[in-house]
């Protein structure tokens, strides 16, 4: 796939802190990262996300100088990563790892100011670790043994003794992934103030939400290529996401965010279509689990508007819109009736049926009569105050008890089918 | 458990140069002949006297003797501690990279060659410590890295067949193999300045692990974890273990394989100070002075005028402490 670098990787004049050059990686030939080329400006926030396997830890090692490209170069503050002594190399970067070993009962003191070793011979870092966890909010902690601590308390212990190397670009792997949710926000808080404070951060994340929402730009790896880096709403959008990850990704926006949620499947896999017919938010949820299971949906007629019209365009799907709180019109209706005879099955939600949508129905039974194959849920016919559902059975509708039923019957038909 | 001194390691370290020097002088005054501290005082400042029977005693067997158990305890100790700390495995002791059973079968060649006057077996025993070092050392080189786990899995495989040729040669060796037994189960009996002065040389080797305590605090993280924080894991490693090898080629060959000193003194010493270098170190080197001290004084004494191998009672004294303090420690 072409990296789509969306804006400049460099902040304008200053010299960047990191620059990785046309980088390539492998273990024992298989190769991990190809070609990796980008730059990382002086007080960038960087979120760095990818399937498993594409090469995040990697990058981040080399990066630390822990490895050594096996082509290109990983520039730190404009020197190659492997001219540098470690303990130079641990001045300009620090790293916050991913899983943290630690078996001996030591202090959490002596963990954080271990975290100093590269700067100052001992002594000389007096009252530093104090400072350093007062500055992450547990200075609490300072004499308790760091095996006792708890593993959100453990993370920042592991980030204080990172920042007690007082380098300009700190490096972490996944800091999120044992932490439970109140852990995890506290943390990326935490990593904003810190770069507001100037502090260049690149951070390996699972959690596209998060990444989304923190990060100030975004570098997408995909199979040890650079996919995208920039902005992260220009860069995650539900077709990066799709062609990354391999799963169905949907933007969402809520109180002036945006969310990303994900469906299993790929387009592309389709069993069939089926067309539903609902409103008013009964249909919704069946559209959600269709599209989840596989399936290709339709829908109409519906009301720009209402529950289901949205939820539908969330999902992408194709749909006859009516205006806003208007009656079905002809042309609406025909196109309509012209999506069901296509489809190979038509799904009758326990929508109320008023004058409003009642050529619904009417387009629902004249389908059935010409031999397409329609489902009705059983709820319809009591929420009918437009007596238009009397026709449904003797059009050759088959009555399910509920959308529920419909579904379970289809998985059912689904896994009957499978072995042929 | 209370800890001594948990941010400063000094009362720790004084209190066990106190518990050492009494161990020491109750290890001159005790023995088939008593001598009390004011007489001890006074051979001291007088010097070796010629025909004083006392002077004798104190100046050409009991100081050497004494001195040769503090120096192999400490040696044995602070090697000990290098090897748990750098494998990271609470079970390895100095004896892991099969130097000890290099020496071995250096001490048994010499035995069974009958040249076993000192130097030669001495340097005998040195030769196969070392030798066995470097062996284990070159199978766990891998692009100049020294993979930890090839060393141990190596040093473990190279003991093994040390100690299969020192069988052999102890079938071999007839009326020779109670001096080979004897040799392998370790002692102080007959060791003079001689071997006292061997074993000094590995005082200043004592000395480099405590230049390295912070980077080998940091190596307790693990050796990527050091790369990270800029420690150049490489040398340091290779620094610290061939110390520990050569520390323990030298105690071994001049006290022969006095087990348990290497392994439970650095798990004691953890105990009561924690498991920071500062401290560690220099109470660990102190406490396997002052131990072995006191074992070779009961293997001398318990049974007088009979002689228990040293190593015997180092194992008889520790393995029940070490058991009770892991206890302790746990609750």
């Amino acid at each position: 796939m072409p990296a789509v670098v969306v804006g400049p990787g460099v902040a304008s004049g200053a010299s960047p802190v990191v620059s990785v050059r046309q980088v390539g990686f492998g273990y024992d030939g298989r190769p991990v990262l190809k070609r990796v080329s980008f730059d990382v400006g002086a007080g960038d926030f960087v979120g760095v996300v990818g399937p498993n396997g594409s090469g995040k830890s990697t990058l981040i090692d080399l990066i630390d100088g822990i490895l050594q490209p096996q082509q290109g170069e990983v520039l730190i503050a404009g020197r190659a990563t492997r001219e540098y002594r470690r303990r130079d190399l641990a001045r300009e970067v620090a790293l916050v790892p991913q899983s943290f070993a630690l078996d001996f009962d030591l202090s959490v003191r002596e963990v954080v100011e271990m975290g100093a070793y590269c700067r100052a011979r001992s002594g000389e870092v007096r009252g530093d670790a104090e400072w350093t966890l007062a500055r992450l909010g547990i200075a609490e902690l300072i004499e308790r043994r760091f095996t006792e601590l708890s593993g959100g308390e453990r993370q920042l212990v592991v980030l204080a003794q990172a920042l007690m190397q007082r380098a300009g670009l700190l490096l972490l792997d996944e800091p999120a992934s044992a932490l439970d949710v109140s852990h995890q926000l506290r943390l990326f808080d935490l990593l904003r103030d810190l770069n507001a404070d100037g502090l260049t951060v690149i951070c390996i994340l699972h959690d596209l939400n998060l990444a989304l929402h923190y990060f100030s730009k975004l570098l997408v790896l995909s199979d040890g290529e650079l996919a995208a880096f920039g902005p992260p709403e220009e860069v995650l959008t539900p077709e990066t996401v799709e062609a990354v990850y391999g799963v169905r990704a949907y933007m969402h926006r809520h109180a002036g965010r945006t969310y990303l949620t994900y469906s299993p499947r790929l387009r592309g896999e389709r069993k069939g279509r089926i067309h539903v017919v609902c409103g008013g938010g009964t249909g919704a949820g069946l559209m959600r689990e269709l599209v989840d299971a596989g399936w290709e949906v339709s829908a109409g007629v519906l009301n720009a508007l209402d529950t289901d019209e949205e939820a539908g365009r969330e999902l992408g799907l194709r749909m006859v819109v009516e205006a806003p709180f208007s009656p079905v019109g002809d042309e609406t209706h025909t196109e309509n009736v012209a999506l069901m005879r296509t489809a190979d099955l038509v799904i009758l939600t326990d929508v109320p049926v008023s004058l409003g949508n009642a050529r619904n129905v009417e387009a629902v039974c004249t389908a059935a009569r010409e031999g397409v194959r329609v489902w009705a849920a059983e709820g319809v016919l009591a929420a009918d105050l437009a007596g238009a559902t009397g026709a449904l059975v003797e059009s050759g509708v088959e009555l399910h008890a509920d959308t529920a039923a419909m579904l379970a019957a289809l998985t059912a038909r689904d896994g009957s089918q499978r072995p042929a | 458990m209370i800890r001594l001194g948990r941010t400063s390691v000094w009362p720790g370290i004084v209190l066990t140069a106190g518990v050492f020097v009494v161990c020491l002088l109750m290890s001159l005054a005790f023995g088939p002949a008593s001598l009390p501290l004011a007489r001890i005082w006074h051979l001291v400042t007088a010097g070796p006297v010629a025909g004083d029977l006392d002077s004798a005693i104190f100046w050409q067997i009991r100081l050497p003797r004494a001195l040769l158990a503090c120096l192999v305890g400490a040696e044995l100790a602070v090697a000990g501690v290098i090897m748990q700390d750098l494998f990271l495995n609470p079970l390895t002791d100095p004896y892991v990279t099969g130097v000890s059973s290099g020496a071995a079968l250096g001490a048994t060649l010499g035995i069974v060659l009958h040249v076993a006057q000192f130097p030669w077996m001495t340097v005998l025993a040195l030769a196969g410590g070392f030798a066995t070092l470097g062996i284990v050392w070159m199978a766990a080189r891998r692009r100049g890295r020294v993979n930890i786990f090839i060393l141990l899995l190596a040093g473990v495989t190279v003991s093994y067949l040390a100690s299969a040729v020192v069988t052999f040669l102890m079938i071999k060796a007839g009326d020779d193999m109670h001096a080979i037994v004897y040799w392998l189960m370790g002692s102080f009996s007959g060791r003079g300045w001689t071997e006292v002065e061997l074993a000094l040389l590995a005082v200043p080797l004592m000395l480099i692990p405590l230049f390295r305590t912070r980077e080998m605090d940091i190596l307790l993280q693990g050796e990527k974890r050091a790369l990270e924080l800029g420690v150049e894991v490489e040398r340091t490693k290779r620094l610290l273990l061939v110390t520990a090898g050569v520390l323990t080629a030298i105690a071994v060959s001049v006290s022969g394989i006095i087990g348990f000193v290497g392994l439970v003194v650095p798990h004691i010493v953890r105990l009561l100070v924690g498991p920071g270098h500062r401290g560690l170190l220099p109470v660990s080197l102190l406490f396997g002075a002052a131990m072995l001290n006191v074992a070779d004084l009961m293997s001398r004494t318990l049974l007088m005028p009979n002689e228990i191998p040293v190593g015997v009672v180092t194992t008889f004294v520790g393995a029940p402490l070490f058991v009770y303090l892991l206890r302790r420690g746990k609750a």
